[in-house]
């Protein structure tokens, strides 16, 4: 277990840094909805997982990312990268300013709000609010990446940015496992009334870890919006957003339970295609299942690691 | 006024019709190992829980170097340097021992929420620094060998002890224990005696709930009697002994505790 932390990564990181050259470009797409759907997943995580929140809603701030890449690009003309950080701030604030009124309701409740949330936002979206969102088709045309006046049309390219869009996600998330804030939102999970009693102001943490959480969706919203040259409706629909919350549930809150969630849901229907209409089956007795056997996940969590140097080796040790 | 006494006036605290503090004051001297003992039912978590902003009591004051605190919120007063333990132990349970003593450094560091996206160089030596002070608990309440295992994969008195780490870890200058030595055999309740001796030794207040009378008595400096939520009687163990309404709440009641 312990070597296969340690190769792990490396592994991952050479395997899907060389697999595009391998691949056609059919398979260069499923690719590139795979990281795409990895970095959502994977920022349902710190809302989910970490925080324990019953965030139902993530498609919205995914959706929100996407669409603003999409409207500044062919409304006003920016170039996709440009775009970036309001894909980033602006899901980030709404995630905020949404999840301050509701972070302090009980698991069931904050469910249901969050869908409420999610729902009118496609509507939103279908009744091309302002003029700017194009109804039930979405918005179409958009630029390629460009960098620094240079086309980048290549698909080989949206790979490479969606790849790097993962890595700095993973990057953030092994931050946030050893930092304060992160292991303050295991522990308002684990005991939200111990972790108030030991000084954690868990209110602050939990609309962090939303606003962490939709920030990186947005992100990924920008990467989906490049690599469809388009955003419609449909696609942040709030079946979009059940799909992260299991994934999250039944792959064990870690990233090896979520990448391979991700990869049971959105790339096996690929390879099957005959699997796609039967995805929801299979994924729901998948669901059923994990939980019963499973409780914790496929993967479980293993917490916020502890320095080697409190570590003494005895029977006793871990 | 810097002085680390906690002043309760008048406490009320109510449960729709049963009033389970009722009108009581009591004073917690700096330096002291202040007792609070009752029978069942008789309010003693409820006091501790509104003098640790879990509850609001609905009259009265709860003074705390003279601020007073009543009505602030848990965090709000750990900051203010009052840390608890709970009568039925609130550990961290899947994470591991060092895990939970070093969310008692939560409010000691110095990271800001954004250290936890982007570090820095300072927000990493913070990180090492309070992990240094994890290990110093975890030597001082003996649990080094336990660094990495689960706190609920671990005997209940070892858990009892991570907790008051726990606790010690934000360096509070009033401790408050709820019944810390329920559920120990008796040599691990000669070692909680100890360590509440050496907590106090660090000049360090100590507020506890306790139903093993033996220990009360022997560690005590003063103490609180209530039963019904309301005083009963106070004074030195010895005073509190020979008290003719403390004999008669104790034997009176049905469910005596076995000590
Ligand atoms: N949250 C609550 N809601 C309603 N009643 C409560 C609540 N908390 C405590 N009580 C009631 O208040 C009274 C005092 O309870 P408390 O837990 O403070 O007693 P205690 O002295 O700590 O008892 P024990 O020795 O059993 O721990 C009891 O009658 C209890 O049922
Ligand atoms: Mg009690």
């Amino acid at each position: 277990m312990k070597n296969f932390e340690r190769y792990a990564f490396p592994i991952f990181f050479v395997v899907m840094a060389i697999l595009p050259t391998l691949l056609d470009p059919r398979w260069q797409a499923v690719a590139i909805t795979f990281l795409i759907f990895a970095v959502v997943a994977l920022s349902q995580d710190i809302i989910l997982g970490k925080a324990g929140m019953f965030n139902m809603g993530q498609a919205l701030f995914f959706g929100m990312g996407a669409y603003i890449t999409a409207i500044l690009n062919s409304h006003y003309g920016w170039p996709i990268l440009a775009t970036i950080p309001l894909a980033v701030l602006l899901p980030a604030l709404f995630g905020i300013v949404l999840a301050a009124p509701i972070v302090h309701l009980r698991g069931d409740y904050l469910l249901v709000v969050t869908i409420g949330f999610n729902i009118v936002f496609v509507q939103v979206l279908q009744n091309n609010l302002g003029g700017v969102t194009g109804g039930p088709n979405g918005i179409f045309g958009l630029d390629p990446l460009s960098f620094f006046g240079t086309q980048l049309t290549s698909q080989l390219a949206v790979y490479y940015f969606a790849f790097i869009v993962l890595l700095l996600t993973l990057w953030v998330m092994n931050n946030l496992e050893k930092s304060k804030a992160g292991r303050a939102l295991h522990y308002l999970r684990e005991d939200h009334l111990a972790a108030e009693s030991i000084g954690i102001n868990t209110r602050v943490y939990k609309i962090f870890a939303f606003g962490l959480g939709a920030g990186i969706a947005g992100l990924a919203g920008t990467v989906f919006a490049t690599q469809y040259a388009a955003v419609s409706p449909e696609a942040f629909e709030f079946i979009v957003s059940v799909l992260f919350f299991s994934i999250v549930l039944v792959g064990g809150s870690s990233i090896p339970g979520v990448l391979l969630g991700v990869f049971v849901m959105f790339v096996l229907p690929e390879i099957f295609r005959e699997f796609a209409t039967w995805r929801y089956f299979v994924f729901g007795f998948a669901m059923i299942l994990a939980m019963i056997l499973r409780p914790r996940g496929i993967w479980p969590a293993t917490f916020g690691k502890i320095p080697k140097f409190l570590i003494k080796e005895t029977r006793h040790g871990a | 006024m810097a002085h680390n006494e906690l002043i309760l006036n008048n406490v009320t605290k109510r449960f729709g019709g049963l009033t389970a503090v009722d009108d009581l004051s009591f004073t917690v001297a700096d330096g002291q190992i202040y007792g609070v003992i009752g029978p069942n039912g008789a309010g003693k978590t409820t006091v501790f829980n509104c003098i640790t902003g879990i509850y609001k009591s609905e009259e009265g004051s709860v003074q705390w170097r003279g601020e007073e605190i009543r009505g602030m919120t848990p965090y709000q007063i750990v900051d203010r340097g009052i840390v608890r333990t709970f009568q039925t132990i609130r550990l961290f349970g899947q994470m591991s021992v060092a895990e939970n003593i070093m969310s008692g450094r939560h409010i000691k560091s110095s990271q800001s929420w954004w250290h936890g996206i982007v570090p820095t160089l300072g927000s990493r030596r913070d990180e090492k620094e309070n992990w240094l002070k994890v290990q110093e608990q975890l030597e001082f309440f003996d649990l080094g060998e336990f660094a990495a295992t689960p706190t609920n994969s671990l005997p209940y008195g070892l858990q009892r002890r991570v907790e008051i780490a726990r606790a010690m870890a934000v360096e509070p200058t009033l401790l408050i224990l709820d019944e810390p030595a329920a559920g120990l055999n008796d040599k691990e309740t000669l070692g909680l005696v100890e360590t509440i001796y050496k907590i106090r030794e660090k000049g360090v207040t100590v507020l506890l709930i306790e139903h093993d009378m033996d220990m009360v008595m022997e560690i005590t400096d003063y103490l609180t009697v209530i039963n019904f939520g309301k005083k009963i009687a106070e004074g030195t163990p010895v005073e509190v002994q020979a008290n003719p309404a403390v004999i008669e709440a104790y034997l009176g009641s049905e469910d005596d505790d076995d000590e």
